[in-house]
């Protein structure tokens, strides 16, 4: 152990990804929440020191970066990985124009799909536009490149990607970093000493930022020689480095599997790539001929693999290892041992492995144990209308949210789930179909709603869609952790004010839409009929619940309890709408149905009162 | 010293992240290379959740390997099942609430229930070191139900080389300041029993 000496922090990922930025002098900084992402900005917000704001989607996200870098000044642009989709036209063209002031974007891949509908590799993108990338491997790396890329993207003329996984994101380790780079709302001031924060006047420069033909294509040029002199940098900064061991074993490696790679094999040579695009290719060619035998360990696609290939190197990678899903040190240690590195009894715990499948009465029980599936909270304002569509049987082209959670059981009541704002237009689509003889539902929640739902909304009205939009209304965007948005008024910079707040009825109401309903969700009879009604009328009509999350960005309790009353049938209504509040009481009717009961996580939302149709769930009167 | 591995597992809304924060904050505090990990789903509330922590002079992954947890603090005898199945050997010390909780829906679904003294009886004939607790009253009658799974973190911290001060320094850090005094209370009754 070692005394501590230099300044250090535990420090999140995402943590050091801001204070990077602080220590770069990030002027402006937008995103729009995407787990793993979302903790970014917040924490920056910190250091009161830049315009740190949360945007209506990805798109203006980044337009509003690329503003300000055309500005002069430094901006960065945080997502998680399918919000770079959402952002990727001004992306691939700013990949063209270049920048004035630095640009960063952090895209926060999702191996494993946690929370997220796809497993896409973000590398690509920086393929795809020609833009250079960093992969830190731990925090410590976050914060210095973080602070590393806004020199690389102004000295060559390019926006930087840094690629994060959930496992850096979500992760702490130690950070060497002076406490004047740590947020402290008293102490942060501007860094005064970097140069490009002197005001500049704006002059403009169509060549460099009018992307019409005549000068895109002499931008074009301009980026692909850039990729050179990229090249030269990934080869000789030093940032790409080899640690020469045993010369017989060789791994290439980046990001957390560096980490993985480093815990395993301590003893394999190692080329880690922290700037993984472009490929340094002097560096690898003199790796692969020092050592005997290499191997690429990449999590997801085989993105360095084909980047080695193309200069004529083949060697093995996702031929050993998944091209789904997390690495994790188990099935690094796997695939070494596939690939002949380890043998199967070298390192402590491969004994250990062996047993699997050993433990029989464990794994038999494990079996039984039923699967804990992600449920809405006690008391979640969504849960009734997901209870009424279930009971009304209609097809329900869904969205992004925690009111996913309407799609599984044993609310089953959501039928789609692909992209952001993806509801309103697919009910649209699925009502051309002619394909169901009921009216169709759309639903999404406020935060959804604005990221993307409007302009579907308004195409509706356009084309004369008939279908009934329902807009989930908890004044926050829950999923992500209870992030502020338009229809909130408040956001992470100071100096909001809340006439600024948007109001969802009255967007609605300017689209020209005149059946509106706005209901209390917690009224479920109310919501039941409004349904019912809304869904039997032939034109497009929008509800709209409102309640506050039960979560944030306070946590709600009604203060009141409720319980099931001596004679309770086991008819199991109420444990339809997934409260996880209604447990087995483990008393059994003689029809050997379980008896519920409700414990002390009940909030009193009251909705599993109106829906016993036979009154034996009752407040608790104390 | 090779790296030491404590798992804390439980369903969210629990505690487990904070759990998971001052055990990694107490160990960072005495000087220890540290690195922890979240793993959760997408749900908020009642899904699985765990936090992996490691501490020692070096370490690299975020992430316990297999079957190599020092010790699981787990606050739902449920999920000890489930984690000690990949993370525990024989000699991993588990300390796990003796209550469980699964909605009525899912454990309905199922018609060949599992009972928590099956599991219990079935984790004590794998694993030798099984510690099953049950706070929940000591807790209450310090004024807060919640702050019973900081009195099994405070047993945890006998099994640790991390010093008293650094916990404590640990749980000021990572807690409301209104609520520093009952979580130290609760931390040291654990800390403090036989
Ligand atoms: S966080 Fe809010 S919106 Fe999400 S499930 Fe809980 S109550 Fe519902
Ligand atoms: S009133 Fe019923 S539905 Fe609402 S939180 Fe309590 S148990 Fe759950």
């Amino acid at each position: 152990m070692q005394a501590k000496t230099f300044h250090t922090a535990l420090l999140t990922g995402n943590e050091a990804i801001a204070a990077g930025a602080y220590k770069a002098g990030v002027r402006v900084a937008t995103g729009y929440p995407g787990t793993p992402s979302s903790e970014i900005l917040p924490y920056l917000a910190r250091f009161n020191n830049a315009i740190v704001n949360w945007s209506i989607n990805e798109k203006t996200a980044l337009e509003i970066a690329i503003g300000a870098s055309i500005g002069y000044k430094r901006s960065m642009f945080t997502t998680k990985h399918v919000g770079l989709n959402v952002a990727s036209d001004p992306f691939m063209t700013l990949a063209l124009t270049g920048v004035r002031g630095g640009i960063v974007i952090i895209t926060a891949d999702d191996p494993a799909m946690h929370s997220s509908q796809n497993e896409q590799d973000n590398r690509f993108y920086s393929k795809f536009a020609k833009v250079p990338m960093f992969e830190p491997s731990d925090s410590n790396e976050c914060f210095k490149f973080t602070d590393e890329a806004f020199e690389v993207s102004e000295s060559f003329d390019t926006p930087v990607i840094i690629r994060m996984t959930t496992r850096i994101s979500h992760s702490k380790s130690v950070v060497h970093i002076e406490p004047v780079y740590l947020p402290n709302m008293n102490l942060n001031s501007e860094n005064k000493n970097n140069s490009y924060l002197k005001e500049k006047i704006y002059i403009k420069d169509i060549e460099k930022f009018v992307m019409a033909p005549v000068y895109a294509r002499k931008r074009h040029k301009i980026a692909i020689e850039r990729l050179k002199k990229l090249q030269e940098f990934s080869n000789n900064s030093g940032i790409n480095r080899i640690e020469y061991n045993s010369l017989d074993f060789g791994i290439i490696t980046s990001g957390v599997s560096y980490q993985y790679v480093k815990e395993i094999a301590p003893f394999a040579s190692v080329l880690k790539l922290s700037f993984s695009y472009p490929v340094p290719d002097l560096l690898i060619k003199e790796f692969v001929k020092r050592v005997k035998s290499v191997i690429i360990v990449e999590e997801l696609e085989p993105f360095i693999q084909n980047e080695i290939s193309s200069i004529g190197i083949n060697l093995k990678g996702k031929e050993i290892f998944n091209r789904f899903g997390e690495l994790t040190p188990d099935m690094v240690k796997e695939g070494l041992i596939n690939a002949g590195f380890i043998k199967k009894y070298d390192n402590k715990s491969s004994g250990k492995l062996l047993s699997k499948g050993g433990l029989s009465e464990l794994d038999n029980l494990l079996k039984k144990l039923p699967q804990r599936l992600p449920a809405l909270c006690s008391g979640c304002p969504h849960t009734s209308i997901f209870y009424a569509l279930k009971k009304l049987k209609v097809p329900v082209m869904g969205d992004i949210g925690c009111y996913t959670l309407g799609a599984l059981p044993p609310l089953n009541a959501m039928d789609s789930c692909i992209s952001m704002g993806l509801a309103f237009g697919a009910a649209q689509g699925l009502s051309l179909s002619n394909s169901s003889p009921k009216k169709i539902a759309g639903i999404m929640g406020d935060s959804t709603f604005f990221h993307s739902g409007i302009t579907s909304l308004i195409d509706a009205k356009y084309n004369n869609a008939c279908f009934t939009a329902i807009i989930l209304d908890n004044s926050t965007t829950a999923m992500t952790g209870g992030q502020d948005h338009p229809g909130t008024g408040k956001n992470l910079s100071p100096g909001q004010v809340m006439s600024n707040k948007i109001d969802i009825k009255r967007v609605v109401e300017g689209i020209g839409i005149d059946e509106i309903y706005t209901i209390d969700p917690y009224d479920y009879n109310a919501v039941y009929k409004t349904l019912k009604k809304a869904l039997s009328s032939k034109n497009l009509n929008v509800i709209i619940t409102k309640r506050p999350c039960i979560l944030y960005p306070v946590k709600i309790d009604l203060g009141k309890k409720f319980k099931i009353l001596e004679g309770c049938n086991g008819c199991g209504l109420c444990m339809q709408t997934g409260c996880p509040s209604i447990l087995n009481s483990g008393k059994f009717l003689d029809n050997n149905k379980p008896v519920p009961f409700i414990d002390s996580s009940c909030i009193g939302c009251s909705i599993c009162k109106d829906i016993c149709v036979f009154n034996f769930i009752e407040e608790i009167k104390s | 010293m090779d790296a030491q591995n404590i798992l804390v597992c439980g369903i969210g809304g629990q505690g487990v992240v904070l759990a998971g924060k001052i055990i990694s904050n107490a160990a960072y505090g005495k000087g220890f290379d540290v690195k922890t990990s979240e793993v959760h789903g997408m749900s908020q509330r009642g899904g699985s959740v765990s936090t992996h922590i490691r501490f020692g002079e070096k370490v690299f992954s975020p992430l316990i390997p297999g079957q190599s947890a020092d010790i699981i603090l787990s606050f739902d005898i449920y999920e000890t099942l489930r984690y000690a199945r990949d993370f525990a050997d024989k000699k991993t010390l588990i300390i796990s609430s003796n209550y469980g909780k699964i909605p009525l829906w899912a454990s309905a679904r199922e018609n060949d229930g599992i009972s928590i003294a099956e599991i219990t009886g079935t984790l004590k004939i794998n694993f030798d070191k099984l510690l099953t607790v049950n706070k929940k009253e000591t807790a209450m009658a310090l004024g807060n139900v919640r702050v019973a799974n900081i009195i099994l973190l405070g047993l945890l911290s006998k099994f640790t080389d991390i010093e008293e001060d650094f916990w404590l320094k640990a749980i000021q850090d990572s807690v409301p300041e209104k609520t520093k005094e009952i979580n130290i209370k609760a931390f040291l009754i654990g800390r403090n029993e036989k």
